[in-house]
């Protein structure tokens, strides 16, 4: 048993280990409804970082070092980014941000208020939930990790 | 003596801004109504037009990410920037290894 400060406990770690899915589950919920509900991208991703911050205040640093990959969080913003560009770049042809999916696209194009329609901005509020996510996790692991001060 | 001098003072600043605040003979922060109508004609264009042009059925999102997309590059930009910046400073630096 280690008691020395590095995580909250039984009573926290249990509460967390039922709760974190809930969390993870209704922000991918906010990020894939971004086009049909109020929210999008940015607040869904707020939301998934919120339960990896909530996993690395109740398991502690040790478990976090283990679970988290620095490598892999930094090429998975940076693929959220591109894809972000790379969905604004579709439309090239006419301008750039042109909803080129949902005007005349293969796909994403239907009724108007189901979760397949609206053209590129699923894509977008995949692409911008995950960046968030990441950065805000990492950025949280960062200032967790690296601390300078003595135990 | 002092205490009931902050509730006053409180109920005073509530009861000015409840006159301030008011639409029919307080400030007014802007047009309303018809003039508003005849001057802030972007937003009734976003509501009449972002379901047909854009798709999505939550317009702010179709503000967000078709009408104000290069606003959101920025962001997204600056958030990136920002996270690069302080895992950049905050990682162990050679001087600490030692």
């Amino acid at each position: 048993m280690n008691c020395v400060g590095d995580d909250m406990g039984v009573i926290v770690r249990t509460a967390a280990r039922a709760t974190i899915p809930l969390i993870g589950i209704f922000g991918a919920y906010i990020v894939a409804h971004g086009h049909l509900t109020p929210g999008g991208g940015f607040q869904g991703g707020a939301t998934i970082a919120g339960a990896g911050i909530l996993f690395l205040l109740a398991f502690g640093l040790k478990e976090m070092k283990r679970h988290f990959n620095k490598n892999l969080y930094s090429a998975l913003e940076g693929i959220g980014g591109l894809a972000f560009l790379g969905a604004a770049m579709l439309g090239i042809g006419v301008a750039f941000f042109y909803n080129t999916l949902w005007h005349n696209g293969p796909f994403l194009n239907g009724k108007p208020g189901t979760l397949l329609s609206a053209g590129y901005l699923p894509i977008m509020n995949l692409a911008v939930g995950l960046k968030v996510f990441t950065g805000l996790v990492s950025a949280m692991a960062g200032l967790a990790l690296y601390r300078r001060w003595r135990e | 003596m002092k205490r009931t001098l902050a509730y006053l003072s409180l109920l005073f600043i509530l009861g000015v801004l409840l006159y301030v605040a008011n639409p029919n003979y307080g400030l007014k922060f802007g047009p309303g109504g018809k003039e508003w109508l005849s001057l802030r004609y972007t937003d009734n264009y976003y509501i009449t037009h972002g379901l047909q042009e854009v798709g999505g059925a939550n317009i702010v999102t179709d503000i967000v990410f078709d009408y104000r997309g290069y606003d959101t590059i920025g962001e997204a930009t600056v958030l990136f920037t920002a996270i690069a910046g302080a895992v950049a400073l905050l990682r162990p630096w050679r001087r600490d290894e030692r």
